[in-house]
């Protein structure tokens, strides 16, 4: 079997595996004055403008509550067919992010509990499977 | 010591003009722009030679846009600059060009903005994104649109009714794109977009122009300009987007600091407002930026809008140019022509979309960045 690539290795890492699936980890960052931000980056801080050392890499668990979702229906790049549903789901550490509901969720609503994991999206060059952060209802 | 605008010498808008938005076409830009500044100019009854200083928003016609177009009015050699602050473009121009006339640099300053739909272009941060090139400008709206459904139990029937009330509007407007009324049936019936979003919810892609010239009462009085139909501009602000507390949306937010900071500065409350042109690019903006600028609670706009009370010879009239949605948002433009139609309307002369005894005027736009400027303007 062919070893799984990331699509984006820079955003998340596998986290151990349970019975849904690899677990995933958001790339995130915190700051000396405790504010916590996605993804990391040490140009400086968003909130007090500390850069360089106050800034440090945290990894945030892909857990959060739905604040909104979206189904596209018309979408003008072709690598994105539509439909497909957006999610914007606030972290438990505090970021608010926006990436893709999986294709296999259920129906989702705001105030729902929800949870990242890496879902196949593709196949590499070499026949490798191309995992990509997708959220569903958290189980 | 630091002043706001108000605290300056005055500053009046003198001469409005448009050339109509339209659907994309092969007029080239100088001929949009001219259009509109030649109309500016005719409605002030000055010559091109008595604008001291232009400022040219554009966020789409890439650099120096500005000269070969104005270059046709006869180069007098007086000093421009480009303005690019996504769709606030055309509403920062008029500030800065407020603020040249305010602070006494020059007694006459333009402020025009133009635009044809070409590519939007904004370069690499260096910071990965998960699936942002998947979240246009209608699908943040799509987003905010769930949130405000589940937060106040609103309906997808009772935010396209938005659309309804500024198409309404709009078909009253020769300066606007869409000029068609359109049922609520009709509105929800149309091409779905992104989750509850039908393309008559959605501002249409578009190209025109706008002009507005601006002058001291030094410039009225030399100049011989008609003072009854100046109007002034009593607050200028601009902000930009902050750290906001967990659980706040930026957008309205950012939009409420910043009409907050401009009412204080022309000392009127919300309720003094007359007519009010803001950012409804889709129609969910409308109900968050009126309770943001505190014309009611959050969650009673859709109550609002049912009332009428946002309609034109309502309580405050929303958007009587048709806003984004019906008389389009050509970008550069947009924020001008808002001032446009608000001096327009303070002055008496918006025909039949006039807003009855207007006195109170207020332009709001947001870019994305994000960016927001709010301006009052009385009469
Ligand atoms: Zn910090």
């Amino acid at each position: 079997m062919q070893p799984n690539k990331l699509l984006k290795p820079g955003l998340y890492s596998e986290g151990s595996s349970d019975r849904d699936g690899a677990t995933v980890r958001l790339k995130g960052g915190r700051c000396r004055c405790g504010y916590v931000f996605f993804p990391m980056q040490t140009y400086g801080c968003e909130r007090c403008g500390s850069h360089g050392d106050a800034l440090t890499p945290c990894e945030l668990p892909a857990n959060g509550t739905l604040l909104a979702e979206a189904t596209v229906h018309l979408h003008a790049d072709k690598n994105r067919p539509a439909p497909f549903t957006i999610v914007k789901v606030a972290l438990d550490d505090g970021p608010v992010i926006r990436t893709l509901l999986a294709d296999d969720s259920a129906p989702v609503v705001p105030g729902q509990r929800v949870t990242g994991r890496l879902a196949p999206v593709g196949q590499g060059e070499s026949g490798e499977t191309v995992l990509d952060l997708r959220f569903s209802i958290a189980p | 010591m630091t002043r706001s605008l108000n605290e300056l010498r005055p500053v009046y808008v003198v001469g409005i003009g448009w050339h109509r938005y339209q659907n994309p076409s092969e007029t080239p830009y100088v001929e949009l722009g001219l259009t509109a500044i030649r109309s500016a100019l005719a409605d002030a009854r000055i010559e091109w030679p008595a604008v001291e200083s232009s400022y040219v928003a554009t966020a789409l016609l890439g650099m120096a846009s500005g000269r070969p177009m104005l270059r046709h009015l006869g180069a007098t050699g007086a000093p421009l600059m480009h303005v690019e602050n996504a769709s606030a473009s055309g509403s920062t121009a008029f500030r800065h060009a407020c603020i040249e006339v305010a602070s006494g640099i020059s007694d006459v300053a333009l402020a025009v903005g133009v635009d044809k739909r070409n590519p939007v272009r904004r370069s690499d941060t260096g910071i990965g994104h998960l699936a942002e090139d998947a979240v246009v400008p209608f699908t943040h709206f799509a987003l905010l649109t769930n949130e405000y459904a589940v937060r106040h139990n609103a309906s997808a029937e009772d935010i396209a009714r938005v659309a309804v009330k500024n198409h309404h509007n709009g078909a009253k407007n020769p300066n606007a794109q869409r000029q068609q009324e359109r049922t609520l049936d009709e509105v929800l019936g149309g091409k779905r977009v992104s989750g509850s979003l039908t393309a008559l919810q959605c501002t249409p892609i578009g190209e025109g122009a706008a002009a507005v010239i601006v002058a001291s009462e030094d410039g009225i009085r030399r100049l011989g300009i008609d003072a009854g139909r100046a109007i002034r501009t009593t607050a200028s602000v601009g902000r930009s987007e902050r750290v906001y507390p967990p659980g706040a949306g930026f957008d309205a937010a950012l939009t409420k600091e910043t009409a907050d900071l401009a009412l204080a500065q022309a000392k009127l409350a919300p309720k003094d407002i007359d007519i009010i042109e803001l950012h409804d690019a889709f129609t969910v903006e409308e109900l968050h930026y009126i309770e943001s600028i505190g014309l009611c609670p959050e969650g009673h706009g859709v109550r609002m809008l049912k009332e009428g009370a946002l309609d034109i010879g309502g309580q405050c009239a929303i958007n009587p140019s048709g806003g984004l949605i019906a008389m389009g948002h050509p970008i550069g433009p947009t924020g001008i022509g808002q001032i446009g139609e608000i001096v327009m309307q303070l002055r008496g002369e918006a025909g039949p979309r006039q807003h009855g005894g207007a006195r109170t005027g207020l332009a709001h736009m947001v870019g994305v960045g994000a960016v927001c400027y709010v301006h009052i303007l009385q009469k």
